[in-house]
């Protein structure tokens, strides 16, 4: 049997990381989420002299404080699951900044080696290394890499390899200033006696940084230390005249900055590298928006219309096969219910899928990894900042406006649980475009334009409105951009396609099974008939709170697998697409109002559910159908009140 | 005299004094608050320059320890800094 190691890889977030986790994985690789968490958790294995290597690619942190979830999950994976090695991916163009993160390692007792990467970009910015002296100062191994182009790859391996057989991964001891570390020592005392699952040193820091998290587990075993640890804290705070924590963080920074000014020399370099030019050009004030609209626009632009093309090819292909499948079965019954069921719910879900998704999230990652996104963040911070949200929030809103799908995965980008539900909350109240030919079908041709614009700017309020409401009311602390802009630079290819095939891989699994399903039991109930006996059970909502006819309430339903079947469905039920003949134009303003608001459709659902569980996806669509009816019955008697037939 | 960080100019730098809390929150909060400022390294006693602002008062960019950060005006305003002559 193959002898097996675990190897884990942490560092900064844009390090290079991910692309080093897929020089090292290839395809042999899973990414999820961390169990019950909407944090992603990458996999992979690799085999190597006689052994079989599971890596691990922790998120990108700068810290291993509670700030975020992503730091939790980190600490406690490397100090509960105690993996043979940690990998630390350290950006050399940023070093003194990536060595605080470093030392949190080292505080945290974990056997590791250091990846030092993008030396390339260093040099370009006039940083040279000295790799040796660094490994020498910190105690354990640095493999120079340039993870993009594979330079280092495998002597990194190698060297993990090696410093896991001859045990030469366990850093050296790093001291911070005498009065501190005395106090550091003394509280360290007590807590060995507790014996708690960390390290009794990096406890002791952690308690004098006030981590909430380990005060808890350590009052559980003996309060007494806590007040002890407190009594120090005050004594550290009236030498330095600043909060205990900041003066251990500024601690931690200066001995950063002290290796890093000892192991790096800066070279003033002549000309001023592109990725900073272009820096310049891409946040200034004159042209810095204009260049991101341009951008915006055609990924926009761009995926949507590649999506519209492939969604209508694939979609024609399939179709195609109805015929065969007509002769091939004779069951009335049985047809209906495996090809308008099955089929079609497979059809959505490819239509869907693959024509938008896999643009999107292409794209996504290009944006990230070379460094745009965090430009575009930092243009837009103030206007999103005025629904509740935060710069990075602008790309997930934005592609909503086509199909809320991607946008809702998009939310991954945001930085905290909070902000990644919020702005999922925001964009499945936005219109997409199938919600905006239902409007613009409806009540744009039958009504006026104008009242298809009004609906629009309801709307937008209403999306400014609940955005505030829900800022102010989601418990955890509302945050601040606060990010590093990294350099620019080119996106790894392969990690990028990778990356992609991997979350489509994930989506297809949670969100298939949810399409095919409710579409096979909408067909069941149209199928037996139930449709009247539904529609009337809905009348007490649809006729009397709504005012809108009977039959439409069957056409809302049918929203569920696709908005625009809503339309479709209405000329089906009512039996005519002249719908200005049938329906008041306050019933089409209404009808089209609700399927602006009233549910994501069901692949938006699967996407919620894909992000943030079951539970918070369940509470998002009940809130938003109650919501919608609720919002619909007061328009409704607003516009009837003024008179509007 | 120590200055809040976000009246300083493009191009001026400063030493950071200290980090105000917001009055009004938690005491909870203002330890992340603040937790989350230092452990990107705006420590007391670094130098921070102001690389650039976003229009329409919007966040700004600042050169610390070697890397570029954008930083949210609000938190700006409640970083104190010391205009080095």
């Amino acid at each position: 049997m193959k002898k097996k190691l675990r190897i884990a890889l942490a560092g900064n977030a844009n390090v290079g990381k991910s692309v080093i986790f897929n020089q090292l994985t290839g395809l042999h690789q899973h990414i999820g989420n961390w169990p019950g968490k909407t944090v992603t958790k990458a996999e992979g294995t690799l085999h190597f002299k006689g052994y079989e290597i599971d890596v691990i690619d922790l998120p990108g942190i700068y810290s291993l404080s509670t700030f975020s979830l992503e730091e939790i999950i980190s600490r406690e994976y490397i100090a509960f699951e105690k993996p043979d090695l940690v990998i630390n991916v350290v950006d050399a163009s940023v070093l003194e900044r990536n060595l605080f993160f470093t030392l949190q390692l080292i505080e945290l007792g974990t056997p590791m080696i250091i990846a030092l990467n993008q030396i390339d970009i260093a040099q370009k910015k006039g940083i040279k290394i000295d790799y040796k002296k660094l490994s020498k100062i910190l105690g354990v191994p640095v493999i120079p890499t340039i993870a993009i182009r594979g330079y280092g790859i495998y002597d990194l391996l190698a060297a993990a390899v090696k410093a896991i057989e001859e045990k030469t991964a366990y850093p050296s001891k790093i001291r911070y200033g005498k009065e501190i570390e005395g106090k550091i020592e003394k509280i360290a005392i007590m807590i060995r006696e507790i014996g708690l699952p960390y390290p009794a040193r990096w406890t002791a820091i952690k308690l004098l940084e006030g981590d909430k998290k380990i005060q808890e587990e350590v009052r559980k075993a003996n309060p007494e230390i806590l007040s002890f640890v407190q009594e120090m804290a005050r004594e550290i705070e009236e030498i330095h005249g600043h909060p205990c924590s900041t003066v251990i963080t500024s601690e931690r920074y200066d001995v950063a900055g002290r290796i890093a000014r000892e192991v790096q020399k800066i070279q003033p370099i002549s000309r001023i590298p592109l990725s900073q030019r272009l820096h310049e050009l891409t946040t200034s004030r004159v042209l810095g928006y204009p260049i991101m609209l341009c951008v915006v626009f055609s990924i926009f632009y761009g995926i949507f219309t590649f999506g519209d093309y492939t969604s209508t090819c694939i979609g024609d292909f399939l179709y195609s096969f109805e015929p065969l499948f007509d002769q091939a079965i004779s069951n009335y019954v049985v047809k209906e219910l495996i090809w308008n069921g099955v089929v079609e719910g497979i059809i959505a879900g490819v239509t869907i899928a693959l024509p938008y998704i896999v643009p999107f999230y292409l794209i996504l990652y290009v944006l990230e990894d070379s460094g745009y996104l965090s430009r575009i963040a930092f243009l837009m911070d103030v206007a999103m900042h005025k629904i509740g949200l935060h710069g990075k929030a602008f790309i997930p809103v934005m592609l909503a406006y086509g199909c809320n799908v991607p946008a809702c995965l998009g939310c991954k980008i945001m930085e905290t649980e909070r902000e990644r539900l919020l702005a999922a909350f925001v964009v499945t109240l936005i219109p997409c475009a199938a919600t905006t030919v239902v409007v613009l079908g409806l009540v744009g041709k039958f009504v006026g334009i104008k009242w298809a614009l009004t609906l629009y700017i309801i709307d937008l309020a209403i999306i400014f409105l609940l955005g505030r409401i829900a800022f102010k009311s989601l418990p955890g602390e509302p945050t601040e951009l606060l990010m590093e802009m990294h350099e620019y630079r080119i996106p790894h290819l392969r990690t990028v396609l990778s990356q992609t095939w991997f979350r489509l891989e994930e989506f297809i699994k949670i969100a298939f099974p949810l399409i095919i399903l409710s579409s096979v039991i909408i067909k069941a109930i149209e199928l037996s008939g139930l449709f009247g006996l539904l529609s009337a059970l809905m009348s007490p909502v649809t006729v009397e709170w709504l005012g809108l006819r009977r039959e439409m309430g069957i056409a809302l339903i049918f929203g569920i697998l696709r908005k625009e079947l809503t339309l479709i469905m209405l000329a089906t039920i009512l039996g005519t697409t002249n719908f200005g003949a049938v329906l008041t134009s306050l019933q089409m303003i209404i009808f089209s109002l609700i399927t602006m608001l009233y549910i994501p459709c069901i692949a938006t659902i699967a996407a919620c559910v894909k992000e943030f569980g079951w539970k918070k996806a369940i509470f998002i669509t009940v809130f938003e159908v109650l919501f919608a009816i609720f919002i619909g019955g007061i328009v409704f008697r607003i516009l009837g009140y003024f008179g509007l037939p | 005299m120590a200055v809040p960080l976000s009246s300083l100019k493009e191009g001026e730098s400063g030493i950071i004094t200290s980090i105000k809390t917001n009055p009004a929150g938690r005491r909870g909060r203002s330890w992340g608050f603040i937790k989350r400022l230092v452990d990107m390294g705006l420590t007391p006693g670094t130098k921070i320059t102001v690389v650039k602002s976003a229009p329409f008062r919007g966040p700004i960019e600042v050169s610390v320890r070697g890397s570029r950060l954008a930083l949210g005006r609000g938190m700006a305003r409640r970083i104190f800094v010391e205009i080095n002559k």
